[in-house]
C-alpha cells in the first residue's frame, strides 16, 4: 500500500477528476457516486464562500449562474487555507474575461466593490500615518480602501432590491473614485472626486504627500484640488489631522 | 502512554451538560440583542478568523454565553501535517474567546498543498494513527489543552483498513489524551451508506471507547438521496429535523454512558431560532428521559 501522503495526493486528484482510485471498497453507493458527493460538498463550500464574499453579484446573476460561475473559477482555483473568508481574491478579474457574463461589463467592478466591502469588515480599525508637511500628519485607517473603477458598482450597489432604479444607473464607462471604510459594524460605501481618490491612491501606496497632492491635480487647478481633498478627505469622519507636535510627544 | 497537555494558558466557561445550538451568522442579530438564547452555542472557528467585525461579535456572544469552537479546518488526519498559520489563528481566537471546548474532525482536507473544504475519510490504519496522534499532539501542544475528535459521516470505505471507526478513535484517545465529539447524526448516516445496522455501529463504537472519553455528542438532520442505479445515500446535510432513528440512538447512547453536552446542527436552509431552540429542548427532554431509565435501571 502506498504511503498515506500519496494516498491522500491521489484521492485528492480523484474526487476533483472522478476517476476513482484503487482500495476503495465496493458498498451499497458506488464509489463514484460517494467521490461525486465530496466533489458537491467541495464545490457547495467554494461557491458559498464566494457568495459570502460577492453578495451584490449573486443578487444581480442569480443564484444558479452565480453557482454554475463559482464552479468553473473553483476549477481552476482551489484554496490553500482553510480560511475561506479569504478565499476568492482573483473572482474580480475572473469575471471580467469570463465569456458567458461579457454583457455585464459593470459586473467585474461590482465583484471589486463587494470584495473591499468584505475586506474591510474583516480588517483592523489600527490607523496608519502619513505625513503631510513638517507640521501635521494624515491618520487613516489600515482598513481603508479606494477603489478606481469604470463602472458605477457604490450606484448598482445602493440600487439592489429596486429594479427601476437600478435600470435608470448609467453604466457607461468612465473613470469613478469609491472608497470604503468602517464605521462601527458597517462599512460605508462613499463615492469621491477623482482629485480626492488619486491624493488617497497615491498617499496610500507610499508616495509622500507632495507627490500625491500632484497626481490629485490631473487637470485640476491647484486651489479646486486642495478645496477637494480638504472637503472629501480632511473633514471625513474616517480621517484625522494631527499637528506633528502631538504626534512626537511621548 | 497516555500523554495529558499542559492545561489551558486562561480558565474558559464550561459548557453546561444540556442541549446548545449550533450558531449561525443568521441568527447574529438576535444573539445579540438578547431575542433568541441557547443553553450554550458553537460555532465554525474557520468564520471567525483574524481582525474585524465578525470575530468581535463571537466576543460579545461569549459575554453572555459558554462557546464551543468545532474546526473544520484543521484536518488532522493529513499526512502533511498541521497548517502552522491557520493553527495560530485558531489559537489566538480560542485565546480571545477561551471556549468550553475545541473540536475538529476523524478526517483529512490538505494534501499537497491544497485545501478541500470537505471531511475526506481516512483510511484506519496504524499509519494513519500515528499521524494523527502526531497532528493532535501539535494542536493540544499549541491551544494548551486538550480537543475533541468528532466521528465523520461516511460514503464509502478504505479495503486496507486494519480497524473499526471506534478502535480507531479509542487508540488517539488513549495515545495523545484527546476526547471524542460523537455524532450520532455521522453513525446513523455512515451505518446507512456503508451498509450496516445504526444500532451496531454504534454500540461497536461505544464499547471501543471508554465512556469517560466522551465529551460532546452532536445531533442533527440529514437528507436520503437516490442514486442514479436506484440504490440510496444518506447525505449528512444538516438541513432537517433530527431524524427519529437519530433521537432513538441518542436516548441509547445516553442511557449507556450518562448525561453529554449535547448539540443541535443546522447548517443549511437554517430555519428561525425558535426552531432550532424546539430541537434544543427536545434534547433535554430525550436526555431526561433516558437518564432516568439509565438511574431505574442501576438501580
Amino acid at each position: 500500500m502506498l504511503p498515506l501522503a500519496e494516498q491522500q495526493g491521489h484521492f485528492s486528484q480523484a474526487v476533483l477528476s472522478g476517476e476513482v482510485p484503487a482500495g476503495l471498497l465496493a458498498g451499497p453507493i458506488s464509489p463514484a457516486e460517494a467521490l461525486s458527493i465530496h466533489r458537491d460538498t467541495i464545490m457547495g463550500a467554494l461557491a458559498n464562500a464566494l457568495r459570502l464574499s460577492y453578495p451584490t453579484v449573486e443578487t444581480l446573476v442569480g443564484e444558479e449562474f452565480f453557482d454554475q460561475t463559482c464552479r468553473v473559477f473553483a476549477r481552476e482555483n482551489l484554496p490553500n487555507t482553510a480560511c475561506l473568508a479569504r478565499y476568492g481574491e482573483g473572482f474580480a478579474d475572473f469575471l471580467a474575461e469570463f465569456a458567458p457574463a461579457a454583457a455585464l461589463t459593470y459586473l467585474a467592478d461590482v465583484a471589486r466593490l463587494d470584495r473591499a466591502v468584505e475586506t474591510v469588515l474583516r480588517g483592523s480599525t489600527r490607523e496608519q500615518r502619513f505625513a503631510l508637511d513638517a507640521k501635521a500628519f494624515l491618520a487613516l485607517p489600515q482598513g481603508l480602501a479606494v477603489l478606481p473603477l469604470m463602472s458605477p458598482a457604490d450606484e448598482i450597489r445602493a440600487a439592489i432590491g429596486d429594479d427601476p432604479a437600478l435600470a435608470r444607473i448609467d453604466t457607461a464607462p468612465a473613470e469613478r473614485f469609491i472608497l470604503v471604510w468602517r464605521r462601527d459594524c458597517d462599512a460605508v460605501v462613499q463615492r469621491v472626486s477623482a482629485m480626492a481618490g488619486r491624493f488617497l491612491l497615491s498617499l496610500l501606496a507610499g508616495e509622500g504627500a507632495e507627490t500625491a497632492f500632484r497626481a490629485a491635480l490631473a487637470g485640476a487647478s491647484p486651489t479646486e484640488a486642495l478645496c477637494a481633498i480638504q472637503a472629501e478627505i480632511f473633514a471625513a469622519p474616517f480621517c484625522t489631522v494631527i499637528p506633528t507636535l502631538e504626534e512626537s510627544s511621548p | 502512554m497516555r500523554r495529558n497537555p499542559l492545561p489551558p494558558a486562561a480558565p474558559a466557561a464550561p459548557i453546561p451538560v444540556k442541549a446548545g445550538v449550533g450558531l449561525r451568522f443568521p441568527h447574529h442579530k438576535s444573539v445579540l440583542a438578547g431575542e433568541a438564547r441557547a443553553a450554550w452555542f458553537e460555532v465554525h472557528p474557520e468564520n471567525y478568523l483574524g481582525d474585524g467585525v465578525i470575530p468581535d461579535i463571537l466576543e460579545r456572544v461569549r459575554r453572555d454565553f459558554p462557546v464551543s469552537l468545532h474546526a473544520t479546518g484543521l484536518s488532522l488526519g493529513s499526512a502533511d501535517g498541521i497548517d502552522a498559520d491557520h493553527l495560530a489563528a485558531i489559537v489566538a481566537l480560542a485565546g480571545r474567546i477561551q471556549p468550553g471546548l475545541i473540536s475538529d474532525h476523524l478526517s483529512w482536507s490538505s494534501a499537497g498543498g491544497v485545501h478541500l473544504p470537505d471531511l475526506l475519510p481516512l483510511p484506519y490504519t496504524r499509519e494513519a494513527q500515528d499521524v494523527f496522534v502526531r497532528n493532535i499532539d501539535r494542536v493540544q501542544t499549541a491551544l494548551r489543552r486538550p480537543i475533541l475528535i468528532e466521528n465523520p459521516s461516511a460514503y464509502l470505505a478504505w479495503a486496507h483498513s486494519e480497524m473499526r471507526e471506534g478502535e480507531f478513535l479509542a487508540g488517539l484517545a488513549r495515545r495523545s489524551g484527546c476526547g471524542v465529539l460523537l455524532d450520532i447524526n455521522n453513525v446513523a448516516v455512515s451505518a446507512a451508506n456503508l451498509g450496516e445496522d445504526p444500532a451496531v455501529r454504534l454500540h461497536q463504537m461505544l464499547d471501543a471507547l471508554p465512556a469517560a472519553a466522551v465529551g460532546e455528542i452532536h445531533l442533527a438532520g440529514h437528507a436520503v438521496r437516490e442514486c442514479a442505479d436506484g440504490g440510496h445515500v444518506h447525505i449528512d446535510d444538516h438541513g432537517s429535523p433530527v431524524n427519529e432513528d437519530v433521537w432513538d440512538l441518542y436516548a441509547d447512547t445516553i442511557r449507556r454512558i450518562g448525561p453529554r453536552p449535547a448539540l443541535i446542527e443546522w447548517d443549511t436552509a437554517i430555519p428561525a431560532f425558535a426552531r432550532l431552540a424546539d430541537e434544543a429542548r427536545t434534547a433535554d427532554d430525550v436526555m431526561a428521559t433516558a437518564l432516568e431509565v439509565r438511574h431505574a435501571a442501576a438501580g
